[in-house]
């Protein structure tokens, strides 16, 4: 897999975990259950999507700025050639099984950066 | 949903080889049969969930969950460890039962929070360690959620 992929596989699911302990599905249970400080996981996950940021490429993090100041998700899964971004089929000509996450791609409909999940 | 369809026996070990937290992490994602590049990622993301706090609630259980894109639907899998591991549980006590969820971003049905509390609530019953601890097959862990109608 591309390592400027893998970083942001990475961030957003870090985005992710951000946005539920801020948007209250996961914040009661994991306050209650596991005893986490939210104040203190909210900062320590920012900082370490902001570590992983720096490592992307001047390119892609350009790109990825584009979308993540907009946009909760910045990652798009492709499942059976779908983008789970926009729900709109990704081209075929790019969804060869050996071309699969080699290179950073972003779909042409909603601009979500692609990781096929297999 | 029950919890008890969503175990499958070849994600319920009952004698774990792991020694540690991270090598008990490790098999437990290793049960779920992903490949080897989104194992490492999928490792990764407990690992940095831990580091926000345990996730042992005490009582010898411990209950690893995460979302990450490298998986398409909801997965548990459930590790037993008798001789117990260091998890830095929030009693301080070891874990001897772990309990692993794992779930993709986006879900059609929404199982994740339910399934997580549903096994946070299971966990803090009071005969659930007894009853996971005298456990001989994969078999009767399902049992054992069946008895509790989960
Ligand atoms: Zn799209």
């Amino acid at each position: 897999m591309d390592q400027q992929l893998e970083l942001l596989l990475e961030i957003q699911d870090l985005r992710m975990q951000r946005r539920e302990l801020t948007d209250g599905s996961l914040t009661d249970l994991e306050a209650e259950v596991f005893d986490v400080k939210i104040e203190d996981a909210i900062q320590s996950l920012d900082e370490k999507v902001e570590e992983l940021e720096q490592r992307l490429g001047r390119g892609i993090r350009a790109r990825y700025r584009r979308i993540a100041d907009k946009a909760p998700r910045v990652v798009a899964p492709v499942i059976n050639g779908i983008c789970y971004g926009c729900f709109v089929a990704v081209s075929t000509a790019r969804a060869s099984e050996a071309d699969r996450n080699l290179r950073v791609e972003s779909c042409e409909y909603c601009g979500c950066f692609l990781y096929h999940v297999r | 949903m029950q919890l008890r369809e969503l175990f499958v026996p070849s994600a319920i070990n009952l004698d774990l080889a792991a020694e540690t937290k991270d090598e008990a992490l490790k098999e437990l994602v290793s049960c779920l049969g992903l490949d080897g590049k989104s194992e490492g990622i999928l490792y990764k993301m407990l690992k940095r969930r831990e580091n926000l706090g345990s996730t042992g609630i005490g009582r010898g259980i411990a209950i690893p969950h995460c979302r990450s894109l490298v998986v398409t639907r909801l997965r548990v899998a459930f590790g037993r460890k008798l001789s117990g591991l260091d998890f830095k549980a929030i009693d301080e006590k070891p874990v001897r039962y772990v309990f692993l969820i794992v779930a993709p971003p986006l879900e059609v049905s929404n199982q994740y929070l339910p399934v997580l509390g549903k096994i946070a609530q299971f966990g803090k019953e009071a005969d659930v360690p007894e009853s996971l601890a005298e456990l001989s097959s994969p078999e009767q862990f399902i049992e054992l959620l069946e008895a509790k109608d989960l």
